[in-house]
């Protein structure tokens, strides 16, 4: 690399010249005798040659060997410089030091070792050692290239700050263009980038005056084939210093295609990088492709393109495949920031949405509460919430209405605290069964703030959770309802039915017993008219008593004044002692009651379940037409050797029950419509609406045995054939021996 | 059917309804021919027993001024009446009532309406007479 003279300073002031040229040079007059001349050459080792002047002007020059030649080929003793020397003698002027190459060949087209300087008169100024020019040069290469490397790195620096100064690749490349082409001096430089279909495009430019910007000119595919590509792709790098050179290498397409820009050298480095994130698949180690070109032009003369300044590209193109993965990696982080975002946004949307909700749910269970707290404090009902601890979590303001607690001052107490000793312990019982998980009711007496004694009725409902598929019991809501009130009817109910009866059994008890005794015929023969409303008004007045007696046993049965009395008994002998009772009555019908009672021992009020079968025998007889057979049966019965029921049977009160005593009465009556077997048990209700008058029915005994039948723990119901005749069937426990 | 073969009895009527001393009276008379005496309160039924010394009192319950019961505890007290048997003859029919009945030591209790056919062979049963 030829070095010029501005370039090869060593210091300031100082050129290579003051190093290689000799300026006092061995000069001697031409007829100067070469003895002398030796003796001097011998004297001064480091004298590579001699120079023979004449009026100062070279008139040749000898070098060392040459005078030991001529020594040796004659008498040195006899010859002077002036006929040893080389003649003529190759110079050059002070004046065309300026090119270094212009010396150098010089020592090479003359193949010479030294070059004497002369000044415009030709005057000898110095002498040039080729070797010791070159080995300064060398020197001096090194130190250029020495120092060119740190120009280079700091001019790298200095791009690479710049480039980095921005993480918008737009302004990078531009950037990158700005100082190439202010650092090589080139006429334009360009970032072309390749396109995924193999065109490609010029996105940033420096282009000096005059020459034509291509930015944002397509290129056509045909100008960058694939194989360019694929070798782009590879590093490949393309200096050319004269695009119309033959042995450029470019198709000519291609050259007549870059001429139109006047491009005459060029230096092309590629732009490659990694793959995007996303376009990586997995973990497998990132691929590089061709993102673009760097390219240099030169357009006003072909030009060299130097090691240095390919180099400088391919570092800057580096730099630019590094700012473009940091940029593509700063998109790639902005996507997913922007994506992050969006989604925390999302979220936080919908937390806000949740909390709104949340708060709207809120609102409307305080509302609810506060609706449920302004309805639970305005029920004339105690209400409460008792823990598994027997204390009170919630009451209701009733709490201080009624007993002068307030609910603040209740929560957390105990029952036993706030009941007191006594009252709890008859509670007791029922507290611990809510806290087994079972609904319980009872009725007590509470007394009242205003100190006095209130009936009330309680429900304990359990509060049973499921926590990890087994049930929790966690408390219960007491409710407690003052039936002071409905009691207080109750027992005027009652008091109204006995008074009532009684006002009526008295004059009914005059009337029956009159017509009784007048009917006997004793008192004296009525007409056969008067004999004939006799028997209405007997007939009649016997109905009445019947109905007041139903009434009032209903009654009874229904106020739960009546405790059946049940202890053992034969259910035989029930059957009989019916069966007997109502003998008398089916014998005047014409009907015939057969019994085949099994003994078995039953649990039962013996009065009742008579009363029960003489009802139902005087029912069958009322159906019955002469000549009818009354069946009464009793057997045992166990729920799971149920006799199929139809579909129409009627049931009360279905438990599961203990083996029963399974009566039966069977007529062969009308029979029962099936419409009306689910409604005959209920009161004042008949098959037919004329049958208590034809019949002189109460409409209550079926009732009644349902009542008693129910007391007792047991079920009735009646099966029917129209034309066929009616079974009404009931149950009652066995004893129990007899159930074991 | 009448009871002809009865032990001819004296039979004390308290009610304070002239109608059902009629109808017990003729019913008794009719049915066993006894012997019958009437009273329409407490006192005078007491004073009724007192005097003639019936075999049984037909005591209704409920009266004004003093009622079956306080009659019952006034006979039982008086020495003259103590012994005399006593049958309520009334329309009180609830079972708190029936116990209270069978608890003060009466002989018998028969419900109102009753049957005067049968009201005489009732008594008799209650108080082992022979028919």
């Amino acid at each position: 690399m030829p070095p010029t003279l501005e370039a090869n300073k060593l210091s300031p002031g100082l050129t290579i010249w003051h190093r290689v040229v000799a300026l006092q040079p061995p000069a001697f007059s031409g007829q100067t005798k070469l003895p002398k001349v030796l003796a001097q050459v011998v004297a001064h080792r480091e004298w590579g040659c001699v120079l023979a002047l004449h009026r100062n002007k070279v008139l040749g020059i000898a070098t060392c060997q040459d005078l030991l030649e001529a020594m040796v080929r004659q008498d040195p003793s006899q010859l002077r410089l002036s006929q040893v020397v080389t003649r003529p003698v190759i110079t050059v002027r002070q004046s065309k030091l300026q090119d270094m190459s212009l010396v150098l060949e010089t020592f090479a087209h003359h193949d010479i070792c030294y070059l004497p300087v002369v000044d415009d008169q030709d005057h000898l100024v110095g002498v040039i050692d080729k070797a010791r020019l070159l080995q300064t040069l060398q020197e001096q290469g090194a130190a250029v290239q020495q120092r060119h490397q740190a120009q280079r790195a700091q001019l790298f620096a200095e791009i690479t700050l710049k480039i980095r100064q921005s993480l918008q690749l737009k302004e990078i490349l531009q950037t990158t263009v700005n100082e190439v082409q202010r650092l090589l001096k080139a006429d334009r430089v360009l970032i072309y980038q390749v396109l995924a279909d193999g065109t490609g495009k010029p996105i940033s430019e420096a282009v000096v005056e005059p020459y034509p910007e291509i930015l944002g000119h397509a290129f056509p595919e045909e100008v960058f084939p694939e194989d360019y590509q694929t070798l782009y792709a590879q590093g490949r790098v393309q200096a050319i210093s004269d695009v119309h050179a033959p042995d450029s290498g470019l198709a000519d397409c291609l050259v007549e295609f870059i001429t139109q820009w006047g491009i005459r050298s060029k230096l092309i480095v590629p732009i490659v990088h990694p793959l995007k994130p996303e376009q990586s698949v997995g973990d497998a180690p990132l691929r590089n492709h061709l993102w673009g070109l760097l390219i240099a032009h030169q357009c006003r003369s072909p030009r060299q393109w130097t090691e240095f300044e390919l180099e400088l590209m391919q570092q800057l193109a580096d730099q630019i495949s590094i700012a473009l993965s940091q940029g593509q990696m700063l998109e790639y982080l902005e996507e997913r920031v922007k994506l992050r975002t969006a989604e925390l946004t999302q979220a936080n949307w919908a937390l806000h949405q949740e909390i709104k909700e949340r708060k709207q749910i809120e609102l409307a269970l305080r509302q609810s509460e506060a609706q449920l707290r302004l309805i639970t404090n305005n029920l004339p009902v105690l209400i409460a919430y008792v823990d598994g601890d027997q204390r009170y979590r919630f009451n209701n303001q009733a709490y201080e209405y009624w007993l002068g607690q307030t609910p603040e001052a209740i929560q957390g107490m105990s029952m036993k605290a706030l009941m007191g000793e006594i009252y709890y312990q008859t509670i007791q019982p029922y507290v611990e069964t809510a806290l087994t998980g079972a609904q319980v009711s009872y009725e007590s007496e509470l007394t009242f703030k205003d100190g006095r004694s209130h009936s009330v009725s309680v429900t304990y409902i359990p509060h049973i959770e499921e926590e990890a598929g087994a049930s929790q019991i966690k408390g219960f809501f007491a409710l407690t309802m003052d039936i002071s009130d409905r009691k207080a009817i109750e027992r005027m109910k009652d008091e109204f039915i006995a008074v009532v009866s009684h006002e009526l059994r008295t004059p009914l008890t005059s009337l029956h017993g009159s017509l009784k005794l007048i009917a006997t015929g004793r008192l004296g023969h009525l007409s056969e008219e008067g004999q004939q409303m006799l028997d209405v008004a007997d007939e009649n007045t016997d109905r009445l008593v019947r109905l007041v007696n139903n009434v009032l046993d209903l009654q009874r049965i229904e106020s739960g004044e009546v405790t059946m009395d049940a202890h053992d008994c034969d259910a035989a002998d029930l059957v009989v002692q019916a069966a007997e009772a109502m003998q008398a009555i089916a014998r005047q019908q014409g009907i015939q009651i057969q019994t085949q009672p099994d003994s078995i021992a039953i649990w039962a009020d013996p009065d009742y379940i008579v009363q029960t079968l003489t009802n139902l025998i005087g029912n069958a007889i009322k159906f019955s037409t002469p000549g009818n057979v009354i069946d009464l049966t009793v057997q045992p019965y166990f729920e799971s050797a149920l006799p199929p029921r139809p579909s129409n049977a009627t049931f009360h009160h279905r438990h599961t029950l203990p083996a029963m005593a399974l009566f039966c009465v069977q007529d062969q009556g009308q029979g029962i419509p099936s419409d009306k077997l689910n409604s005959i048990f209920e009161r004042f209700q008949q098959v037919d609406s004329s049958d208590s008058r034809k019949k002189g029915g109460t409409g209550l005994g079926l009732t009644i045995c349902r009542k008693i039948v129910e007391q007792h723990g047991g079920q009735i119901w009646a099966e029917s054939q129209m034309g066929v005749g009616s079974c009404f069937y009931f149950t009652v426990p066995l004893s129990a021996d007899s159930a074991a | 059917m009448a009871l002809k073969s009865m032990t001819l009895k004296r039979v004390l009527v308290v009610d304070d309804e002239e109608s059902i001393q009629k109808v017990v009276s003729l019913s008794l008379k009719m049915e066993a021919n006894w012997d019958i005496v009437t009273a329409s309160s407490g006192q005078e039924g007491i004073a009724q027993a007192e005097l003639h010394g019936p075999d049984v009192i037909l005591l209704d319950v409920m009266m004004p001024e003093m009622d079956g019961i306080a009659t019952f505890e006034a006979l039982c007290e008086n020495p003259r009446t103590q012994t005399i048997p006593v049958v309520l003859l009334t329309a009180k029919t609830r079972t708190a009532e029936k116990r209270l009945f069978q608890k003060i030591g009466v002989a018998g209790v028969i419900t109102k309406p009753f049957n005067p056919l049968t009201l005489a062979s009732q008594i008799a049963s209650l108080l082992d007479w022979p028919l």
